[in-house]
């Protein structure tokens, strides 16, 4: 409770126009707004591209945050939706990956790399990590955007799908509904065919 | 519980998302259906697949460096005006008018006032006061006519004891002409200041006219702050024919920059010329699925003063698809 007033003080007089106040807020969230970008592009470039944007937009607009959310919610939203954009312009310029190469510039079938029984609790055994680390970003691009964005707040960073659909403005039945077409698609891409 | 009602909750349990009396219920159901219980091990097997790209905390040094990027963007923007402050703080403390229709008229039409001043403040020349001030002295002892604009800043004024003598300290403009090629740094530097300084319009004209033609052509846009001096006509310029051409300029970097971006959509919101307002729409075709761009979309369509911009913007907000 203390933090949480603390927080709307340093919000007021950001608003008020404290940089300070301000540069004190981007130290609260700085390291979470990175690493959601980092994970989500893979990129650093990228994701300092957003934690610049996102934390200028939150500068130019917290004149207009009415507390109505948490302050949390409320940057996480402008992040997401700057992650949205990102992740819609690689989609229109990445051709279709619909193979994995491996080192030597083989394609590599993933069924038949999984033994038959299927027993992926030990990946690691049967595959090197990075390949299968690739496998597993080619399945995720296959996602569409937000499928990708909802996947990653709730596998990736644990969110709540109420807080999700807050953050994307959406219903949290919207989020769920998100999740299970993601995760269906996951476990086709991965799995194989049934 | 059929199947696919127990797929989904599944996929919330393994999400920690599901209510404790659905949890034993959807136990029950899984004790008797084997299909159920393979798509929740297939479940299980893809999150554990998925563990294998962990979330890593930033390196140091990619925070340090995006904290430096972003502490000389923030020490770059100009300080916000007293009506943007005025207008951020009338919507704040009167956000519970919404429900009452006079209040929320009265808000709006002070915001609308504040918005329009916000948008086209134009910087005072600098040789504005020194008329007063040199008039006032003992003009019947100095034939010498000074013409204002030769006077860049009056530094004292003494009247000496006992006398009606006024000892008057200015400095004074010395006219200069340069010439050169637009690749020149010194013309293109003077053509920057004369984009937001010069007191004739048909100066501030020319010289956006020639900056937006470099961008346009892709002259080394952005290393010279041309970019940047584009941008302040277009924000900030009394005169349309000024912003039209600064928005021509600014147009081939919509989809690269974003500053340029969030510029033409402030124009696109606040110019009072429906012509900018419906150019800015064209310029900002390349981005039009961005989110930012169709939220600013969707007010202009509902509020815009100018019916036939509501009408396109709503044409390309249905052009662009839905986002699933």
């Amino acid at each position: 409770m203390q933090a949480r007033a603390s927080e709307m003080e340093l919000i007021r007089e950001a608003q008020a126009g404290s940089r300070a106040a301000f540069d004190a807020l981007v130290r609260q969230y700085e390291q979470q707004v990175l690493r959601l970008a980092l994970h989500l592009t893979g990129s650093e470039h990228d994701a300092e591209d957003i934690y610049q944007e996102a934390f200028l937009k939150a500068f130019r607009y917290i004149g207009n945050f009415r507390f109505e959310c948490s302050f949390y919610t409320w940057i996480y939203r402008i992040v997401t939706n700057l992650c949205l954009d990102q992740l819609r312009r690689r989609k229109t310029r990445r051709e279709d990956q619909a193979v994995v190469l491996d080192h030597s510039g083989d394609e590599i079938d993933l069924l038949a790399s999984v033994s038959d029984n299927r027993s992926f609790s030990n990946p690691a055994r049967e595959l090197d990590r990075k390949v299968l680390g690739e496998r597993i970003q080619a399945a995720l691009d296959k996602l569409t955007p937000r499928e990708r964005m909802v996947f990653e707040l709730k596998h990736y960073q644990g969110l709540r799908l109420r807080t999700i659909g807050e953050m994307l403005n959406t219903t949290e039945e919207t989020a769920k509904n998100t999740l299970f077409r993601a995760t269906k698609k996951l476990r086709t891409q991965l799995a194989g065919l049934r | 519980m059929n199947c696919e009602l127990a797929h989904e909750r599944i996929v919330l349990a393994a999400y920690g998302e599901l209510p404790d009396e659905q949890i034993h219920e959807l136990d029950r159901h899984l004790s008797s259906c084997a299909e159920c219980r393979e798509e929740r091990e297939q479940l299980q097997a893809m999150r554990t697949l998925a563990a294998v790209c962990p979330v890593l905390e930033p390196p140091a040094n990619l925070v340090a460096r995006s904290r430096l990027r972003l502490e000389e963007a923030l020490d770059a923007l100009p300080p916000k005006r007293w009506y943007e402050r005025l207008s951020e703080k009338l919507g704040n403390n009167f956000a519970g008018l919404q429900a009452a229709p006079v209040g929320a008229a009265l808000l709006l039409v002070i915001g609308m006032g504040a918005g329009m001043l916000g948008g086209y403040e134009y910087s005072q020349g600098r040789v504005a006061h020194a008329a007063v001030a040199a008039q006032a002295a003992a003009p019947m002892q100095n034939p010498l006519v000074i013409a204002p604009s030769n006077v860049s800043s009056i530094s004292s004024i003494v009247q000496q004891p006992n006398s009606g003598v006024v000892e008057v300290r200015f400095n004074q403009v010395v006219p200069q002409q340069i010439q050169g090629s637009l690749d020149d740094p010194a013309i293109r530097q003077l053509l920057m200041m004369a984009s937001a300084d010069a007191a004739s319009e048909g100066v501030r004209d020319d010289s956006v006219g020639l900056l937006a033609a470099e961008c346009r052509a892709g002259h080394s846009c952005q290393a010279a702050g041309i970019r940047d001096a584009l941008m302040v006509a277009l924000r900030y310029d009394r005169n349309e024919g000024v912003r039209e051409k600064a928005l021509k300029g600014l147009e081939p970097y919509v989809a690269q920059d974003m500053r340029v971006r969030d510029a033409v959509l402030e124009a696109l919101l606040n110019d009072n010329d429906p012509r900018i307002r419906t150019e800015a729409i064209n310029v900002l075709g390349p981005v039009e699925a961005d989110t930012t761009v169709r939220q600013v979309l969707y007010s202009v369509a509902n509020s815009d003063q100018s019916p036939q911009i509501r009408n396109v913007s709503r044409q390309v907000l249905s052009r662009v698809p839905q986002i699933q």
